[in-house]
């Protein structure tokens, strides 16, 4: 005899209505993903993978996003420290700004920082000290300027899940504020900072808007994957377009399946 | 000794206040009040942790009231004991000790001697993840007192542990403190865990300190309307007839009630007094021996939060009770039911 629990139907409807949005973005995905391969010819792929450009690209695109994650969670980590530990007035303010280039289109921001080049600070600073504008430094910079609010916002999240207290019972073991900090806060965020830190990089490595205005999209000298792509569906070489394609969703995964291994050992605080 | 003087802590709405305190060196003092009086703020103002906005706080006669919590010498257990999740047993003792990094100390022996006093040693290479309540609150202790603090600060050491570890505990802190002889500052909502363990009590109501003194002058001498509103008010009998029983037992004759008592000095007894959460009732006799057994009549019911207190005639005494609203309903209590009552034994106190 069949069991009759109340509600069951619109619990059923419910239950169909949320594994259909799934089943919808999971058959795009895929479906996306068939239709590259589908498009590719095989002896042209290879080739393309193993051209100079391509090489170029991978690499320019793995250096510059390394360093700037490097510098963007160097930045961050004290700032979301900051954001999350301490209460100062404009404090709403500050936090919205901080947020500021995650809602902001990267094209916008790039163009920004290019025409702050072309103020007579930045202009010095692009002439004498550091050339950013049309340069690698660029790309860094234009990562940065992106990543950095993406860094800040997870390892606030990170700060604010931690208990105030492991650094108040630190404090009376003999940790001044500093060493409280490097000694309990930071290995308690250290599975927040590796997962903070894998998404800022592949988020690094996908950024086009902000370079492109800033670094330009020059052949074998600014050309980040994104921008090789965006340079190689240009001049209609699809197969090329298609391997620059692979590489980043390969990337992507290797970064998601890293952060899924280093938050299954999560503490629970 | 700790002495405070016009502390004032703001937060929000609330406001800790505490004009003048001193906790003798030594003693075991315990905080007793309703969650969100203040106690912990006031834990937390002694360790150094909170922002005084006005006020002094002396420790062993220096003034620390502008001292880092680092240069304080204080041990401080929080509640839920927030060891560190990422360090195992011993590394989690061992932490203030390489912290301080005082030669004088060797890590491993001082480790291996408050573990054996704490008896923990076999946890050692444990992770902290995998102790019960009852071994993190007994790591916690020892991770604290390996600094040998001049002040031990406990919040709620207790609250989170089942009856029976709560109760060993609370005498394994007794002979902590007995042996070591620190000062132990320890709050709690717990009257019974008080009375037993405490050689001073403060009550604090609203951010203020009501009352200081020993838990039988705080127990049965309340000396405002806060202390006897949170305490409750005893019952309190008139006896006569003395007579020893052995085993430092007395029997009493209040009114026509014959009550033991536990009293084993030769001075007589002449008032007794029992606080209502001590009077145990039920709706069928108890079992066992007929000590302190009594069958009255229930004759009112004031409701009291989520409480009630009953009034019962025994033999032409008028005791009141306490039990949950879940207990009347069960016990299906309406005035004029006839109740079984026992006293215990051990809570009845000479007054």
């Amino acid at each position: 005899m069949p069991s009759i629990l109340p509600g069951m139907r619109s619990d059923r409807l419910f239950n169909w209505a949320v594994l259909s949005a799934l089943s919808i973005l999971v058959l795009l995905l895929v479906l996306l993903v068939i239709s590259l391969i589908a498009i590719t010819d095989l002896h042209l792929f290879v080739g393309s993978l193993l051209s100079d450009e391509v090489r170029f690209a991978i690499c320019l695109s793995l250096i510059t996003a390394t360093i700037s994650t490097l510098l963007a969670v160097i930045i961050a980590i004290p700032v979301a420290y900051a954001v999350s530990r301490f209460r100062f007035p404009g404090k709403d303010i500050v936090d919205s700004l901080l947020d500021l280039p995650i809602v902001l289109p990267p094209v916008a921001l790039g163009a920004a920082l290019l025409i702050f080049f072309n103020t007579p600070v930045g202009g010095f600073i692009d002439k004498q000290v550091i050339r950013f504008s049309f340069a690698v430094p660029g790309i860094v910079l234009a990562q940065v300027a992106v990543v950095t609010a993406l860094a800040v916002r997870l390892l606030k999240s990170t700060f604010d899940g931690i208990d105030p207290r492991y650094e108040h019972v630190s404090r009376t073991l003999g940790c001044n504020k500093f060493r409280a900090f490097i000694k309990v806060t930071l290995p308690l965020a250290r599975n927040g900072l590796v997962s903070a830190t894998i998404i800022t990089w592949a988020r690094a490595v996908g950024e086009f808007g902000a370079t492109m205005m800033l670094a330009g999209a020059t052949f074998m000298k600014t050309e980040t994957l994104p921008i090789a792509i965006a340079l190689s569906l240009g001049s209609a070489d699809v197969n090329k377009a298609i391997a620059l394609i692979f590489i980043l969703i390969i990337i992507a995964m290797i970064a998601l399946f890293i952060m899924r291994k280093v938050m299954h050992g999560s503490y629970n605080l | 000794m700790i002495r405070i003087r016009h502390l004032t802590i703001q937060q929000g709405n609330f406001t800790l206040s505490i004009p003048h305190l001193d906790i003798t060196k030594g003693t075991y003092f315990v905080i007793l009040g309703h969650t969100g009086s203040g106690k912990t703020v006031f834990l937390e103002a002694i360790a150094g942790l909170r922002l005084l906005q006005a006020g002094e706080v002396w420790i062993n006669g220096e003034n620390a009231t502008l001292l880092a919590p680092e240069k304080r010498k204080v041990g401080y257990v929080p509640q839920d004991y927030v060891l560190f999740p990422f360090l195992n047993v011993y590394e989690n003792i061992a932490f203030g000790l390489k912290e301080v990094n005082c030669r004088c100390l060797n890590v491993e022996e001082q480790v291996k001697r408050y573990s054996q006093l704490l008896g923990i040693p076999h946890l050692l290479s444990r992770s902290v993840s995998a102790l019960s309540g009852g071994e993190k609150q007994r790591v916690a202790l020892a991770r604290a007192l390996v600094l040998s603090p001049k002040v031990l600060l406990l919040d709620e050491p207790l609250s989170n542990l089942d009856l029976q570890t709560a109760k060993h505990l609370r005498l394994e802190l007794k002979r902590i403190h007995q042996e070591l002889k620190v000062t132990i500052i320890h709050v709690t909502h717990n009257q019974l865990e008080a009375e037993e363990i405490a050689d001073q009590i403060a009550v604090i109501s609203h951010g203020k300190i009501e009352q200081v003194g020993r838990p039988e002058e705080v127990f049965f001498y309340p000396e405002n309307a806060a202390v006897s509103d949170f305490i409750g008010k005893p019952n309190i009998l008139n006896c006569d007839n003395c007579k020893s029983v052995g085993q430092g037992l007395v029997e009493v004759e209040c009114g026509g009630l014959h009550i033991i008592v536990p009293h084993d000095e030769d001075t007589p007894v002449t008032r007794i007094a029992i606080f209502p959460r001590d009077i145990y009732i039920s709706d069928i006799p108890f079992p066992g021996p007929s000590v302190n057994r009594f069958r009255g009549v229930l004759t009112e019911i004031m409701p009291r939060g989520d409480e009630v207190e009953i009034g019962l005639k025994v033999d032409g005494q008028i005791l009141r009770s306490e039990v949950s609203i879940s207990v009347l309903n069960d016990l299906g209590l309406v005035i004029g039911k006839d109740i079984y009552l026992m006293l215990k034994l051990r809570r009845i106190k000479i007054y």
